[in-house]
């Protein structure tokens, strides 16, 4: 007897519908774990801070990061950053350089300063391309570095192609 | 080249007040890498260095990259000196430079 069903419509030989559901379960069950086992070619970011200070461990403190802590659209996100400074020749903020570890180029700003600049207080707006945490370390004319961070709970990420 | 800007800072202030700088620009910053829909990508065109110089003397610096927003605000303060023209330049992917002045009356 023939079959009213159209061999057209037939299931795909060796992906039995049990197999695409186990399949799917598995991939959710994938994106699920941690984030490390998706993106191992990120680098962690206390070595993204480690190379531009050149090894030194900056302090907290003396320096504000003022970043919202969820942002609807990653492709413009307001930050600002203060450093409590005198920016005197003497004591003054170097420069100011902003890190997004999960960005694809995680190094997104550098604000050189000096002693002309009255105060250390700065802003702009950035892309951002996943929820994650942003650092803003200061160079100090004196020798120290600076460090603050935020996170950020980024709804729609920057960086969708065609976006 | 889309290419604007529009600089919000004081006319006038007092000899060593300090001033905040408001910089917002017009352009795409590309950062490359996206379909172009014919097979290829597009190639990144961000501008990668503004810097501003008053009275003789550069005072401020940004260099950016690909995490810099389309359309790029920034905003900083600088100690008025002396009066002249503070001259923003703009260095973009390739080469190209845009260059804007403003005028600040020293009193």
């Amino acid at each position: 007897m023939s079959s009213p069903i159209s061999p057209h419509s037939r299931r795909p030989e060796g992906l039995s519908r049990r197999a695409v559901v186990a399949g799917g379960v598995a991939a959710v069950g994938l994106a699920a774990l941690p984030p490390r086992a998706q993106a191992e070619d990120l680098q962690p970011l206390a070595e993204l801070i480690a190379r531009i200070t050149e090894g030194a461990v900056p302090k907290r403190g003396k320096i504000t990061l003022d970043i919202p802590q969820l942002v609807e659209n990653g492709n413009s996100v307001d930050v600002k950053i203060t450093v409590e400074s005198p920016m005197t020749e003497a004591d003054h903020v170097r420069w100011i350089h902003l890190i997004a570890d999960k960005n694809p180029f995680p190094d997104m700003a550098r604000f050189h300063l000096g002693p002309r600049c009255g105060r250390a207080e700065v802003a702009t707006t950035l892309r951002l391309a996943a929820s994650q945490k942003v650092t803003a370390v200061a160079a100090l004319s004196t020798g120290g570095y600076v460090v603050a961070d935020g996170d950020v709970v980024v709804t729609l990420s920057a960086c969708i192609d065609g976006g | 080249m889309p290419f604007n800007a529009r600089i919000t800072m004081p006319a006038e202030a007092r000899a060593g007040d300090i001033i905040e700088i408001r910089v917002l620009t017009r352009h795409p910053m590309d950062r490359g890498g996206q379909s172009d829909g014919k097979g290829g990508t597009v190639p990144r065109m961000i501008l990668n260095r503004l810097t501003a110089t008053y009275s003789g003397e550069q005072v401020f610096r940004l260099d950016m990259n690909t995490g810099i927003s389309a359309n790029p605000f920034v905003s900083f303060t600088t100690r008025a000196v002396a009066s002249g023209d503070i001259v923003f330049e703009w260095r973009e992917d390739g080469g190209a430079t845009y260059t804007r002045t403003a005028r600040l009356v020293v009193t």
